[in-house]
């Protein structure tokens, strides 16, 4: 009888080699989509989604109030990042990257609830894409969203894509959603363009606990082939690009220290904490890699008070006791959101319709 | 050696009992609870103890710093189970030692004793995984529905008793055999002794060659207020402030402690009320007895929602209330994780005690527990601040924190003992272990 355990899965001893590293850092995904189960059969999260990427072999497990809660301000707050890029109004298709997206729902809960068409590619290793992909090709629930702004758009250069699926190397293209076989420590300043990706079209990446697993030289790279690459269109003069994060930060503390030793046991490194552990260091890394238009961060507690509104928090309240308060507030101040973009509007478009216009708007954490 | 000798044993080596004998236990349980008040009093000297949540070699730590029951008089203020891997063995060896020493450990109930609770925090689980079926689970929340709802000590002294014997027998060992000589004795790193505080004669020791002053190495002690010395009442306290009596205690009487796991209760407005109130049942919802579990204070006037969900944040006022009328001079709790292991609040008139060191293997915190001497002992040292450190086996830390009884209002001499998580070898945990849960 498989009895929940509310713990992540067991650890097993650090890995030796490079490979079973990266196993390590795959299986992070399992953890995280076992969350968004657990935080959508609590009700704190709608995404009928998210059941139909577990595996059989992976027990579906109730977690703890407290992981609920961050689960669903994780998820939100990144959906309002991404939504503020999608709604601004403009005159060329919006594009999203998914960097180590596993097995994340976000672009068939954005394309089920939006008329106005956009692009989303997801890179992952093949291991995790092809896992992904045969969940598509296998519940049509998710294959038949592949098709779902076919009808409506017309005039892009994708709209006429016909579905491609190779299983075997882990890829699938269609006129809205791709699927990279890529390992992002591939990714610098000069590498050519995955298959599908516009360069030129106002482009928002995000990296959900993905880039504080790379070396610290691979991330920055990651960063500055993104300014240097994307988002830039010659022909109108405009400039559009954006990235969101979500990852651990404060490693200094007690509760860091223990964080970064209970993680290591597990085989996992969260490489890039050091570096960025802070909220400003984490500006000053947009700043710095080339995001210079705006850029903020807040942790999760701050977001959690701050960011959702009185009727939705009360909803939240109601559907569990969270009895974990203090400790809440310790593991939620450990994570946190950032962003930042490169945006310069072409001299004929008006200012509201520059993509990140919104996100200048959001309030920031005094620290 | 009896059967229950067999199982505290047992227990003790964290292995589970069998079925048949946790019946047996929890009836036997029973019908001891059954026969305690709402509200159970406890003469001090006691050692006040806050939530353990399953962190069974952490529990081991706590006998192993305050010393063992029965030697201890022990009071743990609930939250026994869920959360940590071992709540069972935990709470069937307290259970355990309640039957086998009844007037040395005082168990009240956390909102964790409760069946709802302890299916969605780890209990549940824990029990079905460890036995196949979920009877030791109704046995123990049978039991749960028996725990007093809180405990009042009487009988606290100002002041704090010596040091006695818990096991660390390094530091202890000397300050024994210096007994006349030594009150504390401060060990740094490594082990080596750094700081060594006097104590003459017991009951000998007055104002006039005890002061800051002849001892300039005390009185430099950081945070630590002045010393105050001297049998309060009899003058030799040397300061106003030393011989508070509030509530027209007897001299050397710290007045009552009241413990609970949350807190106070809007519906409650008087230790009687507590009595009043029938606890044979599951934590309800809402009421009296719930809020006493859920509650918390909170630094506002009055009564505030709780963002837990359940109970109520109560304000400084509230408790200051709440003791004037109930002669209490501090209220003890649980329930809210302190990173320093303890936290006086209010005027030192409430006091949060946490005994779950590295709570759920994740928060980093320490932990402490609360040791009250009884009245007209011949301890005489007081002072206030954070007072000395122990560290034992070099890696671990053991502070102890004397709190004066008088320093701002009055109340009994209180002791922390500060401790850390139990070394992760000395768990013996399978190398297969669950891990504590992070957003990945």
């Amino acid at each position: 009888m498989a009895v929940p355990t509310r713990f992540a899965t067991p650890a097993f001893t650090a890995p030796a080699s490079g490979a079973d590293k990266d196993r390590t850092v795959q299986q992070t995904d399992m953890d995280a989509l076992v969350s968004r189960c657990s935080a959508v059969s609590m009700g704190y999260l709608s995404d009928p989604f998210a059941e139909l990427f577990l595996d059989t072999l992976t027990a579906k497990d109730r977690r703890y109030p407290l992981i609920n809660r961050g689960t669903y301000v994780r998820t939100t707050a990144l959906d309002k990042l991404v939504e503020s890029f999608l709604s601004q109004p403009s005159k060329s298709m919006k594009q999203i990257v998914s960097l180590g997206a596993g097995s994340d729902t976000r672009f068939f809960r954005f394309a089920s609830n939006r008329a106005i068409p956009f692009v989303y590619h997801e890179f992952d290793f093949p291991r995790v894409t092809i896992r992904k992909i045969q969940a598509i090709q296998k519940h049509t629930e998710l294959s038949s969203l592949l098709s779902r702004f076919r009808n409506v758009e017309s005039a892009t250069e994708f709209s006429d894509t016909n579905l491609q699926i190779d299983v075997m190397s882990g890829s699938l293209h269609s006129s809205h959603y791709h699927i990279h076989p890529i390992d992002l420590r591939t990714l610098k300043p000069g590498t050519s363009l995955p298959t599908g990706i516009d360069p030129t079209l106002p482009t928002l990446f995000i990296s959900e606990c993905c880039l504080i697993y790379l070396l610290p030289s691979e991330a920055d790279d990651i960063f500055r082939w993104i300014t240097t690459s994307f988002g830039q269109a010659p022909e109108t003069g405009s400039n559009s690009v954006g990235i969101v994060l979500y990852e651990p930060i404060g490693g200094d503390d007690s509760f860091g220290k223990v964080m970064i030793r209970n993680l290591s046991q597990r085989g996992i490194v969260l490489r890039t904490l050091q570096r960025y552990s802070t909220l400003e260091r984490q500006m000053e890394r947009m700043r710095v890699l080339g995001f210079k238009s705006g850029m903020g961060a807040c942790d999760v507690n701050y977001i959690h008070d701050n960011w959702i509104d009185a009727e939705e928090r009360e909803r939240i309240d109601k559907l569990e006791l969270l009895d974990e308060r203090e400790e809440w507030v310790l593991l939620a101040k450990h994570y946190c959101i950032a962003w930042g973009w490169l945006e310069n509007g072409s001299p004929f478009d008006d200012a509201d319709c520059l993509a990140f216009r919104q996100w200048s708007d959001i309030p920031l954490q005094q620290s | 050696m009896s059967d229950l000798d067999k199982a505290i044993e047992q227990l003790r080596q964290c292995r589970p009992i069998p079925e048949l004998q946790v019946r047996e236990i929890c009836f036997k349980a029973r019908e001891i609870l059954i026969e305690e008040a709402n509200v159970q009093i406890v003469d001090a000297p006691v050692t006040i103890c806050g939530d353990i949540h399953g962190q069974f070699h952490d529990l081991m730590e706590l006998f192993r710093v305050g010393g063992d029951c029965p030697d201890t008089n022990y009071l743990f203020m609930g939250d026994f189970v869920d959360r940590g891997f071992y709540s069972l063995e935990s709470f069937l060896l307290l259970l355990c030692l309640k039957v086998r020493y009844p007037d040395r450990i005082t168990l009240i109930r956390g909102n964790h004793e409760s069946r709802q609770i302890t299916t969605v925090y780890g209990f549940y689980d824990e029990c079905i995984r460890k036995y196949g079926s979920a009877n030791v689970w109704r046995y123990c929340c049978d039991v749960f529905d028996y725990l007093a709802l809180g405990a009042l000590v009487i009988g606290a002294g100002t002041s704090v008793q010596p040091t006695r014997s818990a096991d660390g027998e390094d530091v202890e060992t000397k300050v024994r055999e210096a007994e006349d000589e030594v009150e504390i004795e401060v060990i740094g790193l490594g082990g080596v002794v750094t700081r060594q505080m006097l104590r003459r004669e017991a009951g000998m020791i007055n104002s006039t060659n005890l002061t800051p002053s002849a001892l300039p190495h005390l009185s430099s002690s950081g945070p630590a207020g002045p010393l105050l010395t001297g049998i309060p009442g009899t003058g030799a306290s040397g300061n106003s402030r030393g011989i508070a009596t509030p509530n027209n205690a007897p001299a050397n009487t710290g007045g009552a402690v009241l413990c609970v796991h949350g807190g106070l209760s809007p519906l409650i407005d008087s230790v009687d009320k507590i009595r009043l109130l029938d606890r044979k049942q599951e934590v309800p919802h809402d009421g009296a007895m719930c809020d006493l579990l859920w509650s918390d204070p909170e630094e506002i006037d009055g009564w505030g929602l709780s963002p837990r969900g359940a109970g109520f944040l109560f304000g400084s006022d509230i408790v200051k209330q709440f003791n004037h009328l109930n002669n209490l001079t501090l209220i003890a709790r649980a329930h809210q994780l302190v990173m320093e292991g303890f936290k006086e609040m209010f005027d030192s008139s409430i006091v949060t005690v946490w005994s779950a060191p590295n709570y759920c293997y994740r928060c980093g915190n320490v932990a402490a527990i609360l040791e009250l001497g009884e009245d007209n002992s011949n301890a005489v040292l007081r002072s206030g601040g954070e007072e000395v450190l122990f560290n034992r086996e070099n890696t671990r830390r053991l502070a102890s924190t004397y709190m004066g009884g008088s320093m701002k209002r009055g109340g009994p001499g209180r002791r922390y003992r500060v401790f850390e998580a139990a070394a992760q070898d000395s768990r013996g945990m399978p190398s297969k272990k669950p891990m504590p849960y992070y957003f990945l």
